[in-house]
């Protein structure tokens, strides 16, 4: 991650920041279901994308951050309730799938976390890969 | 800077190069998966026999006991099945059915005895049986009719006596899918010839007892596919197949063991 851009108000800052921690909280709230953190992000994002372009650049940021661990986790979601509700046995590939995928929500637990204490500090911190698909959806408007 | 798909790779490559590592660990034996689930379906099994025990009549006079061991036993140590997994009940009910529950018990009423030409008849539908068993057919249908997280609760004591009578319905009226019964029919033919048991009594009754008798009577086949189906393929499998016949039990015993299914130890007044 690498961090530049000049120090946008205060009031961005909080406003980005929130966006990561929208989507921390609808984590907490609702772990099981892979699909609650993503509309919680979603949700953030369609009310701020009339805002300013440090605020929707991290809205879009975090929006597609939760996307791209959201396919993995439904994956495991059904797999899971596959397992409980039909004749699906438990093997040692869902549990190999289970614990890689756990470990893959941990680092994006710590990444957005970390994302969102910098961005309250006013620091623009772009993700790899996402941080290019953001400046491409986003544009400044001038 | 290096570009996005160098990232990519190394993200896309580490997720797959994790799971692929972490498959190659066997993690259903460190957590002892099968053995928690072999004493889930023992519980189970228990469970549904208690609430099956207290229901009927169980026939439990040596002879049938004897007989009804000597049939599982030869099928049980020809085919390297553990006899103690097998546990064969005898219920005294005038409808021809017989099934399996889990933890391996399996039920036999006694019109299904009566209704038996010959033992090899009845052997032929043990071995059908002890094939679902076998075959773990019996949790698969269960988990599929009433689910896994309803079979835990009542592993743990959260059944009441409805919802268990309920299940041990579904396990006694309820088929298994075509394939299943298809996988069943021919594992008894392997389960019989292995035996040195002829097979071609069971096929002859997948048949007879489906043509020209009452339906209501014959729940095991009403629940199961087309009898002239199921014979067909049953004897198409006989013919790939060299074996030797030994006999089961002699007539005299045979025909003492259907008297008893006919006459009733108890007196019933209602």
């Amino acid at each position: 991650m690498q961090k530049d851009m000049n120090a946008p108000l205060d009031h961005e800052s909080e406003k980005a920041s929130n966006s990561y921690l929208m989507s921390l909280l609808a984590l907490l709230v609702g772990a099981p279901l892979p699909i609650i953190n993503l509309i919680a992000t979603l949700i953030f994002y369609v009310g701020n994308r009339r805002s300013t372009y440090f605020v929707r650049w991290h809205c879009t940021q975090a929006l597609l951050s939760q996307l791209s661990v959201f396919f993995l986790n439904s994956y495991g979601f059904w797999w899971t309730l596959s397992i409980v509700f039909t004749d699906a046995t438990l093997t040692n590939e869902y549990v190999a799938y289970v614990v890689t995928v756990g470990l893959f929500n941990v680092f994006e637990f710590v990444s957005t976390l970390y994302t969102a204490i910098e961005v309250r500090k006013g620091k623009h911190v772009r993700w790899w890969i996402i941080g290019d698909i953001a400046d491409q959806l986003v544009k400044e408007v001038r | 800077m290096k570009s996005n798909s160098f990232w990519a790779i190394i993200i896309l490559g580490g997720f797959v190069g994790l799971f692929f590592w972490l498959r190659t660990i066997d993690w259903v034996g460190m957590f002892n998966i099968e053995q928690h689930t072999r004493d889930t379906e023992e519980k189970l099994g228990d469970l549904f026999w208690e609430h099956i025990g207290d229901e009927g009549e169980q026939i439990t006079d040596s002879l049938t006991v004897a007989v009804m061991d000597s049939m599982v036993h030869r099928l049980c140590d020809a085919n390297a099945i553990p006899r103690e997994r097998i546990k064969v009940h005898v219920f005294r009910a005038d409808v021809v059915n017989a099934f399996a529950m889990p933890g391996g018990h399996l039920v036999v009423n006694s019109a299904l005895i009566e209704d038996c030409k010959s033992p090899e008849q009845l052997c032929g539908v043990l071995a059908h049986e002890i094939g679902h068993i076998e075959l773990r057919h019996v949790m698969s249908k269960l988990v599929r009719e009433i689910g896994t997280s309803v079979l835990v609760n009542m592993t743990m004591g959260g059944g009441d006596g409805g919802q268990i009578g309920e299940v041990v319905g579904v396990l006694s009226s309820k088929a298994f899918d075509r394939d299943m019964e298809r996988e069943a029919d021919l594992k008894a033919v392997d389960y019989l010839t292995v035996a040195q048991i002829d097979p071609h009594p069971f096929a002859d009754f997948l048949y007879l007892t489906g043509n020209g008798e009452s339906e209501e009577a014959f729940e095991w086949l009403s629940t199961h596919p087309s009898s002239k189906e199921r014979m067909e393929y049953v004897l198409e499998e006989i013919g790939k197949r060299q074996f030797e016949v030994k006999p089961l039990i002699t007539a005299s015993t045979w025909e003492k063991l259907k008297e008893k299914m006919g006459v009733s130890d108890t007196l019933s007044l209602n």
